[in-house]
């Protein structure tokens, strides 16, 4: 009876290995798969922009590119497996939300290239995947097919600060922000020392939220800040900072957005945009991509800064006038001080 | 059994006044309550919340119940004839999306003929009334299903919140996903001639935005329809003794029929308020689980309209409350203000209210 069993499983898998091969070697496009954080692609903001960068590259260099939305944080690993099934090549993961997923799953499928945004992985004490013995989590701990593509939220979230409390004539600023988790803590710290550093009366509000889905939330939550004098918001967590905006926009105060130049993507709330906070994630996801495709990409953290303009302030569009030469002239000269590393931020990991 | 059933029913019928005159008793205390509540806040915060600020935080209170009290009204009038109704919050959802996607649209289709003001009135209009109307074909669904077919509401109410959650992941896939214009916005604040004016009372409930006043003015009319009419006395005899009243030549599935749909024309609405009235943007699940809050709203309330409001306003002011202690105490963990809304329903719920009990007949499928 045991014997049976044996060589049928044995036939099985041999069987699901044929399958497998005759699947794989049909067509020689790349699969590149997306995994969205539960903001899902339509958020107006950073998983939008994954997709994009993926849409962008998957044309140019040719490959299958499609994205599969996850609901709740449960989805991510099933989403990820359903790639992984389907035979991709590459998957991105959008998100810091996404970390312990991607990792689990890297480790499972190491022949996978996988890369995550916002999560970059260092040795800790007690984990899992990487404890503290190892040198690095990427060569040494194993994740050998992962790349980081990391920004520094908290650079642009500065020069945003400085945007603020130039053009802010209450001299309260406030962000309506989402989980607190650290690219977000980035984003509020950076804006909230660069209001400082432009105007060291300003006074500085935020509420963190733990949702980037909860747009209605999100507004409220704008509202009573407003209500507390604040008369430029920050929307920095997805669609909840979009409520954020939106309140902004109904009062006909100012807003800025954040992630994308979101005077594109949400063109409802252009009259309050000043500007946006932007990281470049579609250019981060394109690059990588395009490193995929020469077959050059490295496991470990590559990190999007002010020096490598892999982030930025959105163009002033409409509110061009209205922002002073002066505060111009202070962003230039933040921006200047952030380079050459005169001006702190404030963030401390 | 159906003795005894009979007995309570008439007693229940008879002591509307008692139950009222009780009802304010409950009223009142909650809302003792919630000053304490909020006097003890305001220590937390160090007292820096004072004039507009309380101001504000009662005028948010109201804005965020509303999707919740219709939600509750909803469940009122379902219930009252003996029809469970789980399916709110897919309802919701529903008309969230299809309240969005008509607003776009209609405003794309309309603007080029009539100037972008009267597009965005006219599409945010439509977008109302199409928006319920999608709420009241997923109602007809449960209505068909649970009085003709007499299947267990609970499960129907369940398949209607599932199939509204794929559905409106789907189609939002299909067509809402990428590349939309942009759309007219929400509803403008409406300030009601002279009241607004009012001090205090004015900028907290006449400065608001359409579907609110509708809130307030369902929650007396459906009062008005429940207690006053005949076609209110024969829904809650059909809630609480279909047999009863089916002898005395009630009809009971059109009694039923007839507040399940209107029960989803009011879910409706409380669905078109996150899209038009709330945000002007969708995403799927974005009803929060509020149309089951509403449920809990309309337990509160003992399956009154106006407690149900009530209960409305206490999870609004929950809500509304959380967001001023965030602002005041950043040191605070965000984490231990965001539960208050759910602390304070559970406390509302357990301690205030006392034993609330359904319609005698509510979730039994009637068969003639």
């Amino acid at each position: 009876m045991r014997k049976l069993h044996v060589s049928l499983s044995a036939l099985v898998v041999a069987a699901t290995l044929l399958a497998a091969c005759a699947g794989g070697g049909s067509s020689g496009k790349l699969k590149v798969g997306l995994v969205t954080d539960t903001g899902g692609v339509n958020d107006k903001s950073f998983n939008q922009s994954a997709w994009e960068g993926v849409q962008k590259a998957a044309k140019e260099f040719n490959f299958d590119a499609k994205f599969i939305e996850s609901k709740q944080p449960t989805d991510y690993e099933k989403n990820i497996d359903q790639f992984a099934t389907e035979k991709y090549d590459v998957i991105l993961t959008v998100g810091f939300l996404m970390g312990d997923a991607t990792a689990a799953k890297a480790l499972q499928y190491p022949n996978i290239k996988f890369a995550i945004i916002d999560n970059a992985y260092f040795p800790t004490k007690g984990a899992k995947v990487c404890d503290d013995t190892k040198k690095d989590c990427y060569s040494d701990g194993g994740l050998k097919n992962v790349t980081s593509l990391m920004f520094q939220e908290d650079q642009v979230g500065f020069l945003a600060g400085v945007v603020a409390a130039g053009v802010s004539k209450t001299g309260t600023v406030c962000t309506v922000a989402g989980m607190e988790i650290p690219p977000v803590v980035r984003y509020v710290t950076g804006y909230e020392s660069g209001a400082k550093w432009m105007n060291p009366n300003a006074k500085t509000l935020h509420v963190y939220i733990p949702s980037f889905v909860d747009p209605t939330k999100g507004k409220e939550v704008g509202n009573s800040m407003i209500d507390q004098g604040c008369d430029v918001v920050f929307g920095a967590g997805g669609n909840t900072g979009n409520g954020g905006l939106l309140a902004a926009k109904e009062k006909g105060l100012a807003a800025i957005g954040v992630d994308v130049d979101q005077y594109n993507t949400y063109p409802e709330v252009k009259d309050a945009l000043v500007t946006s906070a932007m990281k470049n994630v579609d250019v981060a996801v394109y690059e990588y991509l395009k490193s995929v495709n020469s077959k050059t990409e490295k496991a470990g953290i590559v990190t999007a800064n002010i020096n490598n303009n892999g982030i930025g302030l959105a163009p002033y569009h409409d509110w061009n006038s209205k922002v002073s030469d002066a505060v111009k002239a202070k962003v230039k000269e933040a921006t200047d001080g952030l380079i050459k590393g005169t001006i702190q931020t404030g963030y401390k990991p | 059994m159906s003795q005894s059933a009979s007995t309570a029913a008439t007693t229940r019928l008879s002591s509307v006044r008692q139950l009222k005159g009780r009802w304010w008793v409950t009223a009142l205390f909650s809302l003792f309550l919630a000053v304490a509540a909020w006097m003890l806040l305001n220590l937390i915060i160090g007292g820096q919340c004072q004039g507009e600020c309380v101001v504000g935080t009662l005028a948010q209170t109201l804005r965020v119940a509303t999707p919740i009290a219709f939600a509750a009204f909803c469940g009122v009038l379902c219930e009252r004839s003996g029809v469970v109704d789980i399916g709110i919050e897919g309802k919701m959802l529903m008309a969230a999306m299809v309240a969005y996607a008509v607003n776009l649209f209609a405003f794309q289709a309309l603007k080029g003929s009539m100037g972008e003001q009267a597009a965005g009135d006219l599409s945010r209009w439509l977008a109302v009334i199409l928006g319920a109307l999608s709420a009241v074909i997923l109602a007809a669904l449960h209505a068909v299903v649970s009085i003709e077919f007499k299947t267990n509401q609970i499960i129907t109410g369940t398949v209607v919140n599932i199939l509204a959650l794929g559905l409106t992941g789907f189609l939002y896939r299909q067509f809402l996903a990428e590349n939309l214009p942009a759309g007219p916005g929400t509803f403008p604040i409406f300030n009601v001639p002279v009241l607004s004016q009012i001090p205090v009372i004015g900028p907290i409930f006449f400065q608001q935005k359409p579907l609110t006043y509708m809130m307030l003015i369902s929650a007396l009319l459906i009062h008005y329809v429940l207690f006053y009419t005949p076609w209110g006395l024969r829904t809650r005899a059909v809630g609480e003794h279909p047999r009863a009243a089916d002898t005395l030549g009630i009809g009971v599935y059109r009694i039923r029929y007839v507040n399940v749909l209107a029960g989803g024309l009011i879910a409706g609405l409380a669905g078109v308020w996150f899209t038009i009235e709330g945000v002007d943007v969708f995403n799927p699940m974005m009803t929060n689980g509020l149309g089951f809050i509403g449920l809990a709203a309309m337990i509160f309330g003992k399956w009154n309209p106006f407690g149900a409001l009530i209960g409305a306003l206490i999870f609004g002011l929950g809500t509304s409350v959380t967001s001023t202690v965030s602002i005041f105490r950043p040191d605070i963990p965000s984490q231990i203000p965001q539960m208050l809304p759910y602390l304070l329903t559970i406390i509302v719920l357990t301690g205030v209210v006392g034993r609330a009990v359904p319609p005698a007949a509510d979730g039994e499928p009637y068969v003639k």
